[in-house]
C-alpha cells in the first residue's frame, strides 16, 4: 500500500490554491472527490510515490443545474444526489443514468462522485457508458483557464485520463436532446457490488414515423481500454424501425466495433456475446420508455 | 423423545446482546500496553532460493523495534493442523515456520515488529533479499510428470500421500452391471471468506512464558502447535479463549505463521507483538483444496450399483497441510461410503505444487465428493430413466445398519428416506419437465442433491482428538457459570451448550453463562469443526451438569430431610417428587456457600460438612459414539439462455439430525451453508496467475460471493427429528452438510432446466452458454 | 505530516491528530477507541466498517479523516446504550439474525439509513439496500426477517 507514503492532505479552499498545489506536487499529487476508489486503486499497486492528497470539496463543485441547453453536474455531486434530483428521477432522456446508478451499493452512492468517477477512466465503471450515450462534455479548468472536452476525449485509455498536468474536472455536461428520445443502461455483473464484465448503455429518439434517429450505443466493460460507442450499431438503427430482425444486425454490429478482453471474470468471447445481447436488451428497454 | 423446556427453543444467543453493540469479545479488539505491530514480507515468487537477505537498513528505522529472518527461527518442521497432534503419524510435518526455501507465492521470508503497523511496513521495503527463481509447477499433472522439479525431498512425483481403499471384487463388479458409467467432475479453490481477519496478540514474560490471544477454533491446538515449533513444553504456552471469533468455517482450523512469528518477536523484544492480516493476506492463507475427481460406475438396469471405482487427485499446494486428511475424509465420506455398493475401489491422491496451501472449510473434502456423486447418480437416473429418490434409496442405508466408517458403532437414527420424501413432496419434485424441454428464454428446472453420510465429531478416526470436557459452577444467585474451551466461530456453539447445560441443571437458558477459560483452567476439547459441538461437546457439558446436579440434590436432600433420588429439578428449583415441597437451586448454592456455622436469631445454626463447599461439576471425556446425519437438498432454479445467468427460486432443505437443540440456530446454519454452497456452486473461485503464480482475486470485488440480492429466494428449513440415544437429548450434529448439499443440487437443477451437464465449478453463465453452443 | 482535525462523533466532539493517510475507520477505532466499527477488507468491498457521516450510510474504510473537519460522525455506539436496545437492535437479537456477529454492525448502520425513509420496504428493497454488506455465516435470511421487523414497527 502507498497511501502511506503520502505526507500532505490539502483542502485547498479556490481554484487558485489547487492549482498552484499541483504544480507544486506534479506527479506526486493525487486529487481526491469522494474517495472512494482509491483504496481499491492502491490495493492493486495503481497509486505509486504519492506525496500529496488534495481534497476538492471546498471548491464549491456542487451545482446540478438544468436549462435549456442541458444538465451541468458539478464534479462533486454524489450519485445519491444526482440520482435524487428531479430530472434523472423523471426524464427518460436520463434512463440510463437512472438505471446506471441503480447498481452501486449504498455506500458507494453516498460518497462516490460524477466527477470522480470520470476521471477514474476505469473501463469497468457504469457512468462513463451511460454518458458517453448521452453526448456529455467534461468541463475542465487548469492554469490555462477553462475548457470542454467530449467525453470521448476524456477517456483516453486504461486509467488514462485526457486531462493535461494542472488540470482537474469541474463538473459533467449533459446537452438536451430531441423529443421523443430515451436512453437505457444495463450492466452484466457476476453478484450486486462488482465491477461491469460489459456495460451497454442505449439512447435512441424516434421521428414522427416511428424510426430511429441519431441513436447512441455505448458499451464498456472488458470490451476496450474504455467505453465506447459503436458506430457500426448507431448506423444500422439510423431511420430503421425497430424489428427483431434490426435487433439481430445491431447486436451483430456492435460486437464488430469491439475487441473484447479475457480475464480472470470473463472470456472475450463472452464479452462479446454479452455485448450483443445487452444492445438488444437496453434498446428494447430505451423504447419502452418512449 | 423427551420432553423438554429449553432443549428444542429457539432461545435468544446470549453473545447477540454485545454484538448489535459493538461485540467487544472479538480477538482483533485484543490491545495490550506496550503493544508492538509486526509485518510478515512475503515472497513474490512461487518457487525460489532465498540467496541472502539484509535486513540492516530496517532494523535502522526509527520505530522498528526487532526483525525476524529464517536464521532467527527454530527449523523445526511441523503440521499446522489443530485437530491431529503435530506428529501424527497420517499427517505429513513438512512446514516450517520461516524457510529459506519458497514453495508459494506470498510465503513469508521476513517480519519486522515496529510501534505501528505503518512502520513495520514501510520497513517490509528496506529488507533487501536475492531471490534465486525455481522452476515451477501449477498443475497436479505437470507436478506428477516427468522432469517436475520436486518440491519436497520426501514426496517422488509431488506425491505427498495416496490412499487406497479396496472393498469387495471390482472386476466382478462391473462384469456384473447392466451399465457402466464415467465421468471427471472438477472442483476449484475457494475461500472460507471468515469476516473477521485473521489476527493475534503474543505476550511473553521474563521467563518466556507465552500468553496468545487469536481467532482461532482451537485454543489447546493453538497451544501445542506453538510449543512444538518454538521448542517449548506446553505448560509455558497460554492460550486464552476469545468470546467469540467472526466467522471461521475451518479456515482458522491451523496454525498460521502469524502466532508463532509474532511470538518468537515478543521474545525478542519483551513487548506483547499484535499482527493483523490484511484481507489479500487472508486470501492467500488457507483455501479449501481443489479435488479433480474421476468416476467410474457400475449399476444394474433398476439402478442397484454393482461397482464403483473413483480417483481423486488434491492440490494441496506448497505444503500438504491439511491436504493429508481432506483426501481421506473425501474418499471415504464424500465418494465410498455415502451409499451402500460391495465392490468399491478408490485411490487418492494429494499432490504438492507451487499453488497456495489448503486449510480446512465445512465440509472437509465431502464437498468435492457430492459434488462427483451426486452428479452423476443424476446422470443415470437420466440415461436409465430412473427416479432419483427411488435409485439413492436402493443404494442407502438403513437405520439399525452398522456405521460403514465405524462398524462399532450403529446407524441408530437414519431418517434418509423420510428426508427425501418430505423434501420432494414439499418442492413438489414430481413436476420437474423433462429436461431442457420448457419453453422460452427463462428456464427453470429442479434438482436434488445429497450429503447421505455425514459425522457428529471424529470419534473413531484414526489420529484425530476426540473428547470434551466443561466446567460447571453454581452461583449463590442459582446461575450457573460454563467454562469449556469451545471456541463460537457463530454457529452458535455458547447458546447450544447453555441450552444444554441449563435443561440438565433445571435453569432456564439465561440462568448459565459462558465465562472465561483459556488452556490453563479448562479441560482439553478438540476443536470446533467436524459439526461436533452439540453432539461431542454437548455430551461433556450434559455430563458436567449432571454432576453439578447431583451436587445439588446432595445439599437438597440435607436441607429438605429427603433421600436424593426423591428429588429432581425443574424451573429452578429441586421438587420433592410427588409434592409441593421445593427449594430454590439458589438457596441450594447459598447454603452450600455460607459459613460453615451461621449465627441466626436463635443462636448459632447446625450444619454438616457435607453441604459445605461451591457447587462444582466437571466433566472430560469422548463421546459414545459417531452418529450420521443426513441432508437432502432440492433447489429450484432459472437459467437465462441468453446469459447463462443462474437465478436460485427456492431451497427446500431436509435434514436428520436427531433432536434439534435450537431450531433458529439450526435454520440459521441451513441458510448460511447455503449461501457458501451456492457460492461454491455458481461464483467463487480464487485464481492465479498461471505464470508467476500472483493470486488474481484477493478483494471482494474480486472474489465473488453471493450477496443479499443474490439470495432472494426462500429456503426452507425442515427438521425429520429422531431421538439419537448416544446424544445429549437425543441431538445429533449440524452445519457441514449445508454447505455440502448446494452444489451438486444446483448443478442438477441446471442441467433440468437446460439440459446441459457441466462437471466444473463454478458453474459460470459462460459456462452454461458455452455449453449450450452460443460461444 | 499530521494535522489536527476536530469532528463530532456519536454527539460529541473529539479533536484527533490524523495522518494524511488515515481513515475515519482508523481514527474510530484507534484514537476514539470505539471498536464496534469494524475492518473486514482493505477496499471497501465487505460493509463492516459501515457507519453515518452526515446522516448518510459510508464505508468509513474510504473516508479519510482528514476530510472529516466539523462533520458528524455516528457509529454503533451513537444507538441507543444502555439496558435498552434499539429497536433495529432488538430486532436483529430476537429473528436470529446474529451469528459471528462481524458483519452485524456494518448492517445495522446500512439499514438505519434504509429505514429513515418515509415509506414501507419491500423484501427487493431491503435486500438491494444492504447489497454492499457481505455476511458469511447467515445467508441473510434473518437480517432482512430483522429489517422487516423493524420497519413494520415505526
Amino acid at each position: 500500500m502507498s497511501l502511506t507514503s503520502a505526507t500532505e492532505y490539502f483542502t485547498p479552499n479556490g481554484n487558485q490554491e489547487l492549482l498552484e498545489l499541483l504544480d507544486r506536487y506534479g506527479a506526486g499529487a493525487l486529487i481526491v472527490a469522494g474517495g472512494s476508489f482509491v483504496h481499491g486503486l492502491d490495493a492493486r499497486g495503481l497509486l505509486l510515490g504519492i506525496e500529496a492528497l488534495i481534497d476538492i470539496r471546498n471548491l464549491g463543485l456542487k451545482q446540478l443545474t438544468s436549462d435549456d441547453d442541458g444538465l451541468t453536474i458539478g464534479a462533486m455531486v454524489t450519485f445519491t444526489e444526482l440520482v435524487q434530483s428531479e430530472e434523472v428521477r423523471s426524464s427518460a432522456v436520463l434512463g440510463a443514468v437512472r438505471d446506471a446508478l441503480e447498481y452501486p451499493p449504498l455506500q458507494i452512492r453516498n460518497v462516490a462522485t460524477v466527477g470522480g468517477n470520470i476521471a477514474a477512466a476505469c473501463p469497468y465503471f457504469d457512468l462513463p457508458t451511460a454518458f458517453l450515450a448521452l453526448d456529455a462534455e467534461v468541463q475542465v479548468q487548469g492554469s490555462g483557464g477553462a475548457r470542454n472536452l467530449a467525453l470521448h476525449e476524456m477517456l483516453v485509455g486504461l486509467f488514462q485520463n485526457g486531462l493535461e498536468a494542472g488540470e482537474f474536472v469541474t463538473g459533467l455536461f449533459l446537452p438536451r436532446a430531441p423529443v421523443r428520445t430515451a436512453s437505457a443502461f444495463i450492466k452484466l455483473e457476476s453478484n450486486a457490488n462488482d465491477l461491469a464484465i460489459v456495460n451497454v448503455a442505449v439512447r435512441v429518439s424516434l421521428d414522427s414515423a416511428g424510426s430511429c434517429q441519431d441513436a447512441r450505443v455505448a458499451i464498456g466493460g472488458g470490451v476496450a481500454e474504455t467505453s465506447v460507442r459503436s458506430s457500426a450499431a448507431e448506423s444500422v438503427l439510423q431511420g430503421e424501425k425497430v424489428s427483431d430482425d434490426l435487433l439481430q444486425r445491431v447486436g451483430e454490429a456492435v460486437q464488430s466495433d469491439l475487441q473484447p478482453m479475457s480475464d480472470h471474470r470473463a472470456s472475450a468471447a463472452y464479452r462479446s456475446a454479452m455485448a450483443k445481447t445487452l444492445t438488444q436488451r437496453a434498446l428494447r428497454r430505451a423504447l419502452g420508455r418512449l | 423423545m423427551t420432553n423438554t423446556s429449553v432443549v428444542g427453543k429457539s432461545v435468544l444467543r446470549p453473545d447477540a446482546f454485545e454484538k448489535v453493540r459493538g461485540g467487544k469479545g472479538f480477538p482483533v479488539n485484543v490491545s495490550l500496553p506496550g503493544m508492538l505491530h509486526a509485518k510478515l514480507l512475503r515472497s513474490p515468487y512461487p518457487h525460489a532460493r532465498v540467496v541472502s537477505i539484509d535486513a540492516s537498513a530496517a532494523e535502522a528505522l526509527p520505530g522498528v523495534k526487532a526483525v525476524l529472518l529464517p536464521k532467527d527461527v527454530p527449523q523445526i518442521k511441523f503440521c499446522p493442523v489443530f485437530f491431529v497432534p503435530t506428529l501424527a503419524p497420517s499427517m505429513i510435518q513438512d512446514m516450517l515456520v520461516m524457510s529459506d526455501t519458497v514453495r508459494y507465492a506470498g510465503q513469508p521470508v521476513a517480519a519486522v515488529a515496529a510501534t505501528s503497523a505503518e512502520i513495520a511496513e514501510q520497513a517490509l521495503e528496506f529488507i533487501e533479499v536475492e531471490y534465486e527463481e525455481l522452476p515451477t509447477v501449477f498443475t497436479t499433472e505437470a507436478a506428477m510428470g516427468e522432469g517436475a522439479p520436486q518440491l519436497h525431498a520426501d514426496a517422488p512425483n509431488n506425491i505427498a500421500k495416496n490412499p487406497v481403499f479396496e472393498f469387495g471384487d471390482l472386476e466382478a463388479g462391473f462384469a456384473d452391471a447392466d451399465h457402466i458409467f464415467e465421468g471427471t467432475y472438477k472442483t476449484q479453490r475457494v475461500h472460507t471468506c471468515y469476516m473477521e481477519p485473521r489476527v493475534c496478540v503474543v505476550d511473553s514474560d521474563a521467563d518466556g512464558r507465552l500468553t496468545v490471544h487469536s481467532s482461532m477454533q482451537h485454543m489447546f491446538g493453538l497451544r501445542e502447535k506453538l510449543a512444538f515449533v518454538l521448542d517449548l513444553p506446553e505448560s509455558m504456552v497460554k492460550v486464552v479463549k476469545p468470546p467469540y471469533i467472526g466467522g471461521g468455517f475451518g479456515g482458522k482450523l491451523d496454525m498460521g505463521y502469524i502466532e508463532p512469528v509474532a511470538a518468537l518477536l515478543s521474545l525478542k523484544t519483551g513487548r506483547p507483538v499484535r499482527i493483523e492480516q490484511t484481507r489479500y493476506e487472508d486470501f492467500i492463507t488457507t483455501t479449501r483444496n481443489p479435488i479433480e475427481v474421476y468416476l467410474k460406475t457400475g449399476v444394474k438396469s433398476d439402478g442397484t450399483f454393482t461397482a464403483r471405482y473413483a480417483r481423486s487427485t488434491l492440490d494441496c499446494g506448497a505444503h500438504a497441510t491439511h491436504g493429508a486428511e481432506v483426501i481421506m475424509v473425501h474418499g471415504m465420506f464424500g465418494i465410498l461410503l455415502p451409499y451402500r455398493c460391495a465392490n468399491q475401489t478408490w485411490e487418492g491422491r494429494t499432490v504438492y505444487t507451487n499453488n497456495m496451501i489448503g486449510g480446512g472449510y465445512r465440509g472437509y473434502g465431502s464437498p468435492q465428493g457430492a459434488f462427483a456423486v451426486e452428479s452423476q447418480i443424476d446422470e443415470i437416473c437420466e440415461a436409465l430413466n430412473l427416479d432419483p429418490i427411488e435409485f439413492r434409496l436402493k443404494n442407502a442405508h438403513q437405520q439399525g445398519d452398522p456405521h460403514p466408517f465405524n462398524p462399532e458403532f450403529t446407524l441408530s437414527t437414519y431418517r434418509f428416506e423420510d428426508c427425501l420424501k418430505t423434501g420432494a413432496e414439499r418442492i413438489d419434485f414430481a413436476r420437474r419437465a423433462a429436461a431442457g424441454s420448457t419453453e422460452g428464454v427463462r428456464k427453470r428446472g429442479i434438482g436434488l442433491g445429497c450429503q447421505a453420510l455425514w459425522v457428529s465429531g471424529c470419534m473413531g478416526f484414526p489420529d484425530i482428538y476426540e473428547h470434551s470436557g466443561a466446567i460447571i459452577k453454581l452461583n449463590p444467585d442459582g446461575t450457573a457459570n460454563l467454562s469449556n474451551a469451545t471456541v463460537d466461530m457463530g454457529s452458535g456453539q455458547i447458546t447450544t451448550l447453555c441450552q444444554i447445560a441449563a435443561e440438565e441443571l433445571g435453569l432456564r437458558a439465561d440462568q448459565v453463562r459462558m465465562t472465561y477459560a483459556d488452556s490453563e483452567t479448562v479441560p482439553f476439547d478438540a476443536p470446533s469443526h467436524a459439526s461436533r459441538v452439540t453432539y461431542s461437546a454437548g455430551t461433556a457439558v450434559k455430563a458436567a451438569a449432571a454432576n453439578a446436579k447431583q451436587r445439588v440434590l446432595e445439599v437438597a436432600a440435607v436441607m429438605l430431610e429427603e433421600g436424593v433420588d426423591n428429588l429432581e429439578v425443574r424451573d429452578g428449583h429441586v421438587h420433592v417428587k410427588g409434592s409441593e415441597r421445593k427449594l430454590s437451586i439458589a438457596e441450594v448454592a447459598t447454603r452450600a456457600e455460607s459459613p460453615f456455622v451461621q449465627m441466626t436469631a436463635e443462636g448459632p445454626k447446625p450444619t454438616t460438612i457435607g453441604e459445605k463447599g461451591t457447587i462444582l461439576g466437571v466433566s472430560s471425556m469422548a463421546p459414545p459414539s459417531n452418529p450420521s446425519p443426513a441432508s437432502v437438498e432440492f433447489v429450484e432454479v432459472e437459467v437465462d439462455t441468453e446469459t447463462g445467468e443462474v437465478s436460485i427460486l427456492r431451497v427446500v432443505f431436509a435434514h436428520d439430525i436427531g433432536k434439534v437443540i435450537n431450531p433458529s440456530a439450526a435454520e440459521g446454519q441451513v441458510e448460511g451453508g447455503f449461501q457458501q454452497g451456492m457460492g461454491y456452486a455458481l461464483m467463487e473461485n480464487i485464481q492465479f496467475d498461471q505464470e508467476t503464480g500472483a493470486c488474481l482475486t484477493s478483494d471482494f470485488l474480486d472474489y465473488k460471493m453471493p450477496t443479499a440480492v443474490e439470495m432472494n429466494f426462500p429456503i426452507e428449513s425442515i427438521f425429520i427429528e429422531s431421538d439419537e440415544p448416544t446424544g445429549p437429548f437425543g441431538a445429533k450434529s449440524l452445519s457441514e452438510p449445508c454447505t455440502t448439499v448446494p452444489a451438486p443440487a444446483i448443478a442438477n437443477a441446471i442441467y433440468n432446466a437446460v439440459g446441459v451437464r457441466i462437471r466444473e465449478l463454478p458453474i459460470t453463465p459462460e459456462k452454461i452458454l458455452a455449453a449450450l453452443g452460443k460461444l | 505530516m499530521k494535522k489536527t482535525i476536530t469532528l463530532q462523533i456519536n454527539g460529541k466532539q473529539h479533536e484527533i491528530a490524523v495522518e494524511p493517510y488515515e481513515t475515519l475507520l482508523q481514527i474510530l477505532r484507534n484514537q476514539a477507541h470505539l471498536r464496534g466499527t469494524k475492518r473486514g477488507c482493505d477496499s471497501g468491498g465487505c460493509g463492516c466498517c459501515t457507519v453515518h457521516l452526515d446522516g448518510r450510510a459510508v464505508y468509513s474504510c474510504m473516508i479519510f479523516a482528514s476530510s472529516l473537519q466539523g462533520r458528524k460522525v455516528t457509529t454503533i455506539e451513537g444507538l441507543p446504550q444502555g439496558k435498552e436496545l434499539d429497536p433495529l437492535q432488538a430486532a436483529f437479537v430476537e429473528a436470529g439474525a446474529v451469528q459471528c456477529g462481524y458483519c452485524t454492525c456494518g448492517i445495522i448502520m446500512t439499514a438505519k439509513e434504509l429505514l429513515a425513509g418515509n415509506e414501507p420496504l419491500d423484501e427487493t428493497q431491503i435486500r438491494h439496500g444492504i447489497a454492499g454488506n457481505l455476511c458469511r455465516c447467515t445467508g441473510y435470511t434473518k437480517i432482512v426477517d430483522a429489517i422487516k421487523i423493524a420497519d413494520a414497527s415505526r
